[in-house]
């Protein structure tokens, strides 16, 4: 029971750590931890002050907006909620358990805005934060030092950005 | 052309020194065309064998692939150097007994053939050398008899020049091929190493399946490359690497694939076979994993 309590205040500690990095650092906003009966341990999902992940199709779908926008018409990208997960460096994380975070998950963040069908349609680049948008976490892994690294994981095969 | 790869025979995969190498350039295409296979081309110049810019024939294939081919009955496994030796066991017993008397008659006929065509030779040098030998005799013995007290070619008696004819016997031949001692050519059976080859892992089976090319990974840090289609036409959109479904990965290696993965603008991709109870090992679903860095 003591070695439970002691993972679990270690957990919770990590879990502080990458909420305050990711507020004061990376100016994100809406930061809430959430948990889950199912889940190994405490995420965090909350609003990045920008768009961090663009899917490549995506990015088709905008380019070609704003081609027949024309001229200067840019496509407007808001920021969308995103799922965090905090790691420690020195953990080992089996295929079974990023699975299991993955099947406790929806794709969409509690409180996302709703996206309609009539609005994808109308604009196809919503689709990929809507109805199309696939599992992803954003893994921030915390090292001893305090330095936290970000890294996307995304649940299946998703093709890799055009950097 | 594209339908003629559909209905091709198996595809021979030779089995040289533990390599499983494909030789016939047909083959290549089909396995390239249908089965989404582009191996390792692995040969170079016999001139420049430090030239690795440009390889060619024969493919090298992964034991596993091999094994996924055969178990589509799309290949077969020929192991020459097996294959010949139990071909030669057989033959001194049973079934071979008659194998191996065809042989030997064969071997005859084939010394016969050769004592005709040495012996038609000889007569003709003989017959070609009789003519200019009728004039060259006269004109010797006449100088032997002016100049010389025939001291030293009294001694030598004429019998030993021309030794009496040994009893005339067939020439030993040696056959350049074993092919008639076989029957048929070593290694077409594909009865031999098939139960030598790995399972192919449900992981790379499932790539497959998708349509995903491979090729080995190592260049980029990885277990394999992963090809959306065709190497020729694609980039690599993935390097991966297969992992158990309980096994404990280290996160750095998760950040220093993902970091080396986006460097090389790829992801890294990791994937692991469900285990489930009730089902064999490689029949479980396949979940795969692919991180990039967030750029953050």
């Amino acid at each position: 029971m003591a070695l439970n309590q002691q993972q679990q205040q270690r957990t919770s500690a990590l879990t502080k750590i990458v909420l305050n990095n990711l507020q004061h650092q990376h100016d994100w906003t809406n930061l809430h931890p959430h948990t889950q009966l199912n889940l190994p341990r405490a995420l965090l999902y909350g609003l990045p002050p920008k768009r961090l992940y663009v899917h490549p199709d995506e990015q088709v779908e905008i380019i070609r907006a704003e081609k027949e926008l024309g001229g200067d018409g840019r496509v407007p990208q808001e920021a969308e909620l995103e799922w965090v997960l905090p790691l420690h460096l020195s953990e080992k994380w089996s295929p079974a358990q990023f699975a299991g975070v993955f099947d406790a998950i929806e794709p969409r963040p509690p409180g996302s805005g709703e996206i309609t069908k009539a609005e994808e349609e109308r604009a196809p680049w919503l689709a990929y934060k809507g109805s199309r948008r696939g599992k992803r976490v954003l893994l921030a892994t915390v090292q001893d030092d305090s330095t936290v690294t970000y890294y996307w994981m995304h649940d299946g095969l998703v093709k890799p950005r055009q950097n | 052309m594209a339908t003629s790869t559909a209905d091709h025979p198996p595809v021979r995969i030779s089995l040289i020194a533990g390599r499983y190498l494909v030789f016939d350039i047909d083959a290549v295409m089909v396995l390239r065309r249908s089965h989404g296979l582009c191996g390792v081309l692995t040969g170079t110049m016999p001139q420049n064998p430090t030239q690795n810019l440009f390889l060619s024939l024969p493919q090298e294939l992964r034991a596993e692939e091999a094994r996924m081919l055969v178990d589509r009955g799309a290949a077969y496994i020929a192991d020459e150097p097996n294959d010949h030796l139990r071909l030669l066991k057989e033959m001194s017993s049973g079934a071979g007994e008659k194998r191996r008397e065809a042989y030997l008659r064969e071997l005859r006929e084939k010394r016969v053939t050769a004592k005709r065509l040495f012996d038609e030779e000889k007569e003709a040098v003989r017959k070609m050398h009789e003519g200019k030998r009728g004039k060259a005799k006269k004109g010797k013995q006449t100088q032997k008899g002016e100049g010389d007290d025939s001291l030293f070619f009294d001694s030598a008696p004429s019998a030993a020049v021309q030794p009496p004819a040994p009893r005339e016997s067939l020439p030993a031949i040696t056959p350049s091929t074993s092919n008639a001692m076989l029957g048929e050519p070593a290694g077409t059976s594909g009865a031999i190493a098939d139960e030598d080859l790995p399972e192919p892992s449900a992981f790379y089976k499932e790539l497959n399946r998708r349509g995903y090319f491979t090729t080995p990974g190592l260049r980029f840090g990885g277990g394999y490359s992963v090809y959306p289609s065709d190497p020729f036409k694609f980039h690599a959109h993935y390097l991966s690497s297969c992992y158990g479904w309980d096994e404990k990965i280290p996160m750095l290696d998760i950040v220093t694939s993902g970091r080396l993965g986006t460097a090389v603008k790829k992801s890294f991709m990791f994937g692991a076979e469900r285990e489930e109870e009730g089902k064999a090992k490689g029949e479980g679903q396949v979940r795969m994993f692919c991180v990039e860095w967030a750029g953050m």
